[in-house]
């Protein structure tokens, strides 16, 4: 509990876009600590406190950054169970996506995601779109009462 | 199954006739005599009446023949030679003092027949010296051209060895009427040629007795018969059948009919073609006329000659037609599998369609549409008849040439449909092929009213008086269907059932195959999207994170890495527009009404970026509205002004020009620019995948957006044309359909 903000929780399977990502998030100069799980499993266990992750203080994660396609659990199950579990529905999941696939689009809205980035090529636009996302999620957003998340 | 029409329901006269026991009268013609002997002794069993008097020696059934009877000796000599099971064959002289006999012979159930008669009149008529003239015949028929032609021959020639004074060949039509198609009279009596007669003149078992004895001859229709006895056979206890004999006693009705027609003798030959009595070879005389056994199997030959040759030539006709008509079908069938469906494939060629059965009309009754050629009823009479085939006929060919005697609803139709072969081509529903016929007026000459007998005052059956020339106009029938049609038709509808069957299944594999690519399309362009971009996006962001990182670079080296990123960055546009290609025909269109000057306006703030530095005059007309995809004709839209955009840059000031109308049943959107425009020659590659016009450093780009604008336009049903002069200006113009009904906005 020494950082008062909330982590970033980055689930990034791919060693390359991990770094980008982390040094894009650098760049944004973001005080929120930075929390990494490498597939779609850790990630969960990360939300929900177990395995690796048993006994961790830093809280839910102010916004988790979730890549579609994931080794063990894909992205889209990820949300879904973050998005079906009463005590993680509130932290809110922005999908990054390699593709402007539309299905995975249209199912990541049905599924409750809070928003829905395509990387762009040009590391300059990702480098936008990560500080805006970490400016909304990370610094803005307020999360409701803990004790309201299981209403 | 075909289905005969008749011409009338059987009247009474003719079932009158028809029950007349004719085969087993009981009695013989006076000019022979017959005895009916046991096969195993050859003891006499039944005898006519004459029969002594004919051999000179007292004969009587059940007794011993008589001694010392030169002529009875003779015969039993004559006999002796027989096969135990077997006839005598041909005509056989027995001779002694001074006399002779032709004798016949036929072994049946009730014992060897044997006739007697005597032999012929002269030298000239036994058939060793008829054989030479015989033999002409042979020649002369062969090279005559038709049927009526050989039979006129025929007819001659029985005339020329017999005298008789009127020799006709009358030939058996639809219903058993025959007509007389050839005639050589000396003129004694009256012509009867292309006179019809009514089946009922020659009932069925007369018929029946004609097929299976070819000959027979009357040589006085005042003979007084002579009563063969006993009349029952002592070894099956019935009536003597005389079927088979010449000297047969014919029924009175016969000879009143004879009298009436003012002749005194008379001779039939048979004409049989495959087994089936086909005509008559019929001879008249005013006054009795006598014919030796031999003359008669000279005259029966002469009928079987021609009868041979008439068959070969119907038969011969019959393959001509038969193999023309499956070259029709064929041909009808080749150019079926090479239209989209069997209904258009039949609408593009109606000349062979008619053909196949030799119709004026023909009409397919398919998936509730009617499609016709020639003349036919109408749609709506067709597809009622349609339902009455498919409830009433089920599955079956009906090939009538009066529809409206099955189908009283025919009558409001019979100029174009009195006749009708009607085939089905589906098991389930009511889809017919059909083809037709129209009435046919014609006039019958008949040899006297057809139907009319009397009934005398004695109550019995008598025949028609009047021979008299009568004129029937024909109505309410079409000309018949050959069974060669009809059976054509057959073909073709079993033909084009299996091709209904066998495209079906092949468009359910396609459907199939397709399916199964469009898949695998989807799961490539899928994986492509996401594992071919992101090489290109760590390749842009490291370079770019190494640029900012190292200030110090030198200009070659800063060149070396901008250079880098424009690559990769080109590439991941590429997979992009790619992606984007792919998907478009996946989606399903949404048609809406869009507002096509609101698109016009936000492509432009798009292209705002590109747009700001330059000084471009736009002329916008206020454009109407087009029926699509919104967000697919945004693209197009959108493309083609960024073009235009593009392709002006250096221009001083660019013109870009954007203008609709409403063309017929169509939107049509022109965007014309005063740019680098192209030459015309390349206009075929404009739209093409990966096609530029240009060079990459003169005109960045994938090259796919032109294919992108294409695709579009073709899934809206719709088209696009390009134009363009080097170094003038292009303009591109696209056509969307208007749809029948306007959806809502």
């Amino acid at each position: 509990m020494t950082n008062p903000l909330r982590p970033i929780l980055l689930v990034e399977d791919n060693p390359k876009d991990l770094e980008l990502s982390l040094a894009a998030l650098a760049r944004c100069k973001l005080a929120n600590p930075i929390e990494v799980a490498r597939d779609g499993a850790e990630a969960l266990d990360y939300l929900q406190g177990i395995g690796g992750w048993q006994g961790r203080e830093s809280g839910d994660p102010a916004v988790v950054l979730l890549d579609l396609k994931l080794p063990k659990i894909d992205g889209l199950e990820v949300l879904e169970r973050i998005k079906t579990d009463t005590r993680l529905r509130h932290i809110p999941v922005v999908m990054l996506t390699s593709s402007s696939e539309e299905r995975d689009l249209v199912t990541s809205y049905q599924l409750g995601v809070n928003s829905f980035v395509v990387k762009p090529v040009d590391f300059t636009a990702f480098l936008e779109a990560i500080q805006e996302l970490g400016m909304f999620w990370g610094v803005l957003n307020q999360p409701p009462p803990r004790g309201a998340a299981g209403a | 199954m075909t289905e005969n029409p008749s011409i009338s329901p059987p009247a009474p006269d003719v079932a009158d006739c028809a029950n007349e026991p004719i085969h087993i009268p009981g009695s013989i013609q006076p000019h022979g005599a017959l005895l009916v002997l046991d096969p195993a002794d050859r003891h006499v069993l039944q005898a006519s009446a004459n029969a002594s008097a004919m051999l000179g020696a007292d004969i009587a059934p059940g007794k011993p023949w008589p001694a010392g009877a030169p002529l009875v000796d003779a015969l039993l000599a004559a006999l002796t030679d027989l096969p135990a099971a077997g006839a005598l064959s041909g005509v056989r002289r027995v001779q002694a003092g001074g006399r002779a006999l032709s004798v016949v012979t036929s072994l049946g159930a009730q014992g060897l027949v044997v006739e007697l008669e005597a032999p012929e009149r002269a030298e000239a008529d036994t058939f060793d010296a008829l054989f030479p003239s015989i033999r002409a015949f042979v020649d002369r028929i062969e090279s005559a051209d038709d049927v009526a032609a050989l039979s006129q021959i025929a007819a001659a020639e029985v005339r020329r060895m017999t005298g008789f004074n009127r020799v006709m060949v009358y030939r058996f039509g639809a219903e058993w009427h025959g007509t007389v198609i050839a005639e050589d009279s000396d003129g004694t009596l009256p012509s009867y040629l292309d006179l019809r007669f009514p089946a009922s003149d020659i009932p069925a078992q007369a018929r029946e007795l004609y097929r299976r004895t070819r000959l027979r001859l009357i040589p006085d229709a005042d003979y007084a018969p002579v009563p063969v006895l006993p009349a029952l056979s002592p070894l099956d206890g019935r009536p003597l059948d005389l079927s088979g004999a010449a000297l047969r006693s014919v029924s009175p009705v016969h000879l009143e009919y004879m009298r009436n027609m003012g002749t005194a003798a008379s001779m039939s030959i048979s004409i049989l073609i495959d087994g089936a009595l086909w005509g008559l070879v019929s001879c008249h005389h005013a006054r009795p006329l006598a014919l030796g056994p031999q003359l008669r199997s000279g005259c029966d030959f002469i009928g079987q000659l021609l009868a041979m040759q008439i068959g070969a030539r119907e038969r011969g006709a019959e393959a001509a037609t038969r193999l023309a008509l499956k070259n029709v079908e064929a041909e009808l069938l080749a150019r079926l599998s090479r239209a989209p469906s069997i209904p258009s494939g039949l609408g593009s060629n109606t000349d062979t369609w008619l053909k196949l059965a030799g119709a004026a009309g023909a009409a397919i009754v398919h998936d509730g549409a009617v499609l016709t050629a020639g003349r036919t009823p109408g749609a709506e009479q067709l597809t009622a008849l349609a339902g009455w085939l498919r409830r009433e006929r089920s599955g079956q060919i009906v090939a009538t040439a009066e529809l409206a005697q099955l189908y009283p609803a025919a009558h409001a139709f019979m100029d174009t449909a009195c006749g009708i072969v009607a085939a089905p081509i589906s098991a389930l529903h009511p889809h017919y092929l059909m083809w037709f016929r129209p009435e046919l007026v014609h006039t019958v000459q008949w040899g006297g009213e057809p139907g009319m007998k009397r009934v005398g005052s004695t109550g019995g059956l008598h025949p028609r008086d009047s021979f008299s020339k009568w004129s029937e106009e024909v109505r309410g029938q079409a000309q018949p269907w050959a069974a060669a049609h009809v059976d054509a038709v057959d073909a073709f509808r079993n033909a084009i059932v299996t091709f209904v069957l066998k495209r079906a299944e092949e468009r359910a594999q396609l459907t199939e195959k397709l399916e199964t690519s469009n898949k695998e399309l989807e799961a490539f362009s899928y994986s492509v999207s996401h594992d071919l971009r992101a090489p290109f996006r760590h390749v842009v962001g490291y370079a770019q994170l190494l640029r900012d990182q190292h200030e110090g670079f030198d200009a070659q080296s800063r060149h070396y890495i901008e250079s880098i990123i424009d690559s990769a960055l080109a590439a991941g546009q590429l997979v992009d527009d790619l992606l984007n290609f792919s998907q478009l025909g996946r989606s399903a269109l949404d048609i809406t009404r869009v507002d096509v000057n609101k698109l016009v306006v936000e492509c432009r703030r798009s292209l705002e970026i590109d747009t700001a530095q330059r000084a471009i005059e736009w002329r916008v007309a206020a454009l109407p509205p087009a029926f699509a995809d919104g967000t697919l004709l945004r693209q197009a839209l959108g493309n083609l002004i960024g073009n235009a955009v593009k392709y002006t840059r250096g221009r001083e000031p660019a013109v870009i020009e954007i203008s609709g109308e409403e063309r017929g049943h169509e939107m049509v959107y022109a965007i014309r620019d005063n740019g680098v425009g192209f030459d015309m020659a390349y206009v075929g590659k404009l739209f093409g995948v990966f096609q530029r016009l240009h060079r990459i450093e003169d005109f960045e780009g994938t090259g796919i957006g032109l294919a992108l604008v294409r695709r579009i336009v073709d899934r809206h049903g719709g088209w696009i044309a390009a134009e363009g002069v080097l170094n003038q200006g292009a303009v591109f113009r696209i056509g969307i359909p208007k749809p029948a009904k306007e959806p809502a906005p």
